[in-house]
């Protein structure tokens, strides 16, 4: 048992290095944009009418403690950062965590929702498509899943979201219906939110299905082949129960590793469904905090908020596979 | 191995099989095994058609793709299929129908498109039209078809809001985009290798080190990174700078992958018996890399790289569809896509889908041939079959 302590303590202490790093990166690229928080707001004020002078944005930046040196400007964005403080936003003057709030969370569950989603399907069809022998299932199911990848998602939301308008007179955008917008959490504010988040879940897990559906093939095809199945086979198990308690279990091991890169590639696909779905979660703030209004405060925030979760995600996983594969279990608590 | 007297008629064409096979080099081994797969080879000569129509875009095209060559008289105008008979006869030349349009109480002032049947636009081959440098170098002004009529025009694939020509802005999408991808490509893999190649040369504590950074990059979500940055261009950036900077953009987001990979293969490499004859010998370490390691396995640099091209081609389209990328007067694929995304398009103009059956062709087109090369290069692939 100490040695899984020691080990999920390593494990936990690696993915905060990462984070830092991480923040290093994104605090450096948020550094590089021309022009500070300061002149910015200034900039904005001025177009607002009101005269502003040079002295005004040398009080402003020190107000920001913008003129403090980089590293330790850097310290004190990281560890507000991991208290889930991340300063206030450069255009919009108001805190960030309080911005994103609720938005992150929900934007997360439905990426979350969206992974589920894809392995639900790809793990029972990846194991039928490498198990069999049928060649047009499979090049069917090859096909299908290479499309999966090439058909940018953004056309599926439109196509989709455009035939809902017209033949069922729905618009499907958005995440609430108007009475429930405001409304405290509840029941029906919950149903209210399936009855719209289904879409944008179902879009996300388009693509992400297409690539789990290769990976579960890929590494059952290679375990199917194997004499201990074979074995088993012989002694007489076969059919669903074969697949399922010997191949499967150690496919199971990299796939509960890829888990994480999952996420990071459903969080690179959120920006543009909820661009196209009017979305008003993290995705379409971060479209907003770039294009829109180059405010590098708030898109710094919801990277490093975005990555944080895929590292956690990454960190859970491990430990999850310590717990469920015994060769791993093995080699950690001797 | 073969032994080169026993050449006896009867084991002749065996012997001489067996002998191309064991002085085969690397490159026709694996255009050997990559022959065998039928869904690849496909995949390749779409990719070749492909290519080709975008390297030669501006001799296909039959109108300038840019403001320049737009109809005016023909602004969101249908595709016109060109057609050998109909029913006043039968011609041997292919030929479009004109159009007349009108604007009247009686189409509610609204520009209504009328084909009229009477008119024959017919179309020759190899005629000369507008301007342009073939490779970029020679100029020319031969296309491959247009219409002789005066007055007259052919857009086969229809026009777009602003009366320019979809098909010759497809043809330059397409080029445009695979420059984006090669460029992309190339900055990722210099980087890879030289990252990748002292991380897995050195090992050790440079090793960790690389690694966890290359790691920590890997789980940054790219596509927000992306925006991130390309966010940062100023707006009043030229349009070939742009190009560049998303190039460049690409290419520094996309190394880890890769680099990972030349790292794997360099730590498995550097132990072998030739690596250490070499260092015997007092080569340098940049000698070693370059000239032992590397070619050891430039045939899984080459799949890598070809694998890693379509999500270059993704990403591009994906930054340029939210405003991001590339601009309009640039044609590219990401541009092409932008331009489906409103509701009247799908109602009313739906030929502004026909870039998207080019764009899902090309990246199924690359992962198809990326996934036939990988197993190909693979040794082992045989044996899994």
């Amino acid at each position: 048992m100490l040695q899984f302590g020691k080990f999920v303590a390593t494990r936990a202490s690696m993915a905060m290095i990462t984070l830092i790093i991480v923040s290093l990166v994104v605090f450096t690229l948020m550094e590089l944009v021309p022009g500070d928080c300061a002149e910015r707001y200034l900039a904005f004020k001025n177009t607002q009418g009101s005269g502003i002078s040079v002295e005004d944005i040398e009080v402003e930046r020190q107000r920001l403690g913008l003129d403090r040196p980089f590293m330790e400007r850097w310290v004190s964005w990281i560890v507000g950062a991991f208290q889930g403080e991340f300063g206030d936003s450069c255009i919009l003057r108001v805190n960030i965590a309080q911005l994103l709030g609720t938005k992150f969370w929900l934007s997360l569950s439905i990426c979350l929702a969206s992974l589920v989603l894809a392995y639900a399907i790809a793990i029972p069809v990846g194991m039928i498509s490498a198990a069999t022998n049928n060649p047009y299932l499979n090049n069917t199911l090859r096909i299908v899943s290479y499309f999966g990848l090439a058909m940018p998602n953004f056309l599926l939301a439109l196509v989709i979201m455009l035939f809902s308008t017209v033949w069922f007179g729905e618009t499907l955008t958005g995440l609430f219906s108007n009475e429930y917008r405001d409304a405290p959490w509840g029941w029906d504010k919950f149903v209210d939110l399936m009855k719209h988040a289904w879409l944008p879940i179902f879009i996300l897990g388009w693509s992400a299905t297409a690539f789990a559906l290769q990976t579960v093939r890929a590494l059952m095809s290679d375990e199917v082949g194997k004499l201990y199945v074979t074995a088993a086979a012989a002694r007489g198990v076969h059919g669903r129960k074969l697949l399922w308690r010997y191949p499967a279990r150690h496919a199971l091991g990299p796939i509960v590793n890829s888990l994480g890169f999952d996420l990071n590639r459903i969080f690179n696909e959120l920006p543009i469904v909820a661009l196209i779905l009017v979305l008003t979660d993290a995705g379409a703030l971060l479209i907003e905090a770039l294009a829109r209004s180059n405010d590098q405060q708030l898109a710094g925030a919801i990277i490093f908020l975005l990555t944080a979760s895929i590292v956690t995600l990454n960190f859970l996983t491990d430990v999850l596979l310590a717990v469920l594969d015994p060769r791993v279990r093995k080699s950690i608590m001797r | 191995m073969t032994d080169q007297t026993t050449d006896t008629p009867q084991f002749g064409a065996d012997q001489k099989a067996k002998e191309a096979y064991f002085t085969a080099s690397q490159r026709q081994l694996i255009w050997a095994r990559f022959k065998k797969q039928r869904a690849a080879m496909i995949a390749a000569w779409v990719l070749l058609a492909l290519l080709l129509s975008g390297i030669f875009a501006p001799f296909l095209s039959p109108y300038d793709p840019t403001i320049a060559g737009r109809n005016k008289d023909y602004t969101n105008g249908a595709p016109q299929i060109p057609q050998f008979c109909d029913d006043a006869g039968c011609s041997f030349r292919p030929f479009v129908y004109g159009v007349t349009r009108e604007r009247s109480m009686a189409t509610n002032f609204r520009w209504v498109t009328k084909i009229d049947t009477e008119q024959r636009h017919y179309i020759y081959f190899f005629e000369e039209g507008w301007d342009y440098k073939l490779f970029g170098v020679i100029p020319m002004d031969t296309h491959l078809f247009a219409t002789r009529t005066e007055g007259g025009f052919v857009h086969i694939f229809g026009t777009d809001s602003s009366g320019k020509d979809i098909f010759s802005r497809t043809l330059h999408a397409i080029w445009t985009s695979m420059q984006v991808g090669t460029i992309g490509v190339f900055i990722a893999f210099v980087l890879a290798l030289i990252i990748g190649g002292i991380s897995g040369y050195y090992g050790g504590w440079i090793d960790s080190v690389i690694q966890m950074v290359t790691d920590a990059v890997r789980t940054v979500p790219a596509i927000p990174l992306f925006m991130a940055v390309a966010a940062f261009m100023p707006p009043e950036m030229t349009a070939e700078a742009r190009f560049f900077y998303i190039s460049l953009i690409l290419g520094l987001i996309g190394w880890p992958t890769l680099a990972r990979r030349v790292r794997t293969h360099l730590l498995t490499e550097r132990n072998q018996e030739y690596v250490l004859a070499a260092q015997l010998c007092g080569a340098r370490p940049g000698h070693v890399i370059r000239k032992h390691l590397l070619p050891s396995f430039t045939s899984y640099i080459i799949v890598d790289l070809v694998i890693s091209f379509p999500y270059m081609v993704l990403s591009e389209t994906a930054l340029s569809f939210i405003g991001l990328g590339l601009k309009d007067p640039v044609n590219s694929l990401g541009v092409m896509l932008q331009n489906v995304t409103s509701a009247d398009v799908l109602l009313n103009y739906q030929w502004y889908f026909i870039p998207v059956i080019f764009f899902i062709a090309l990246v199924m087109a690359f992962v198809f041939v990326g996934d036939g090369l990988r197993d190909a290069a693979d040794p082992y692939s045989d044996t899994h079959k």
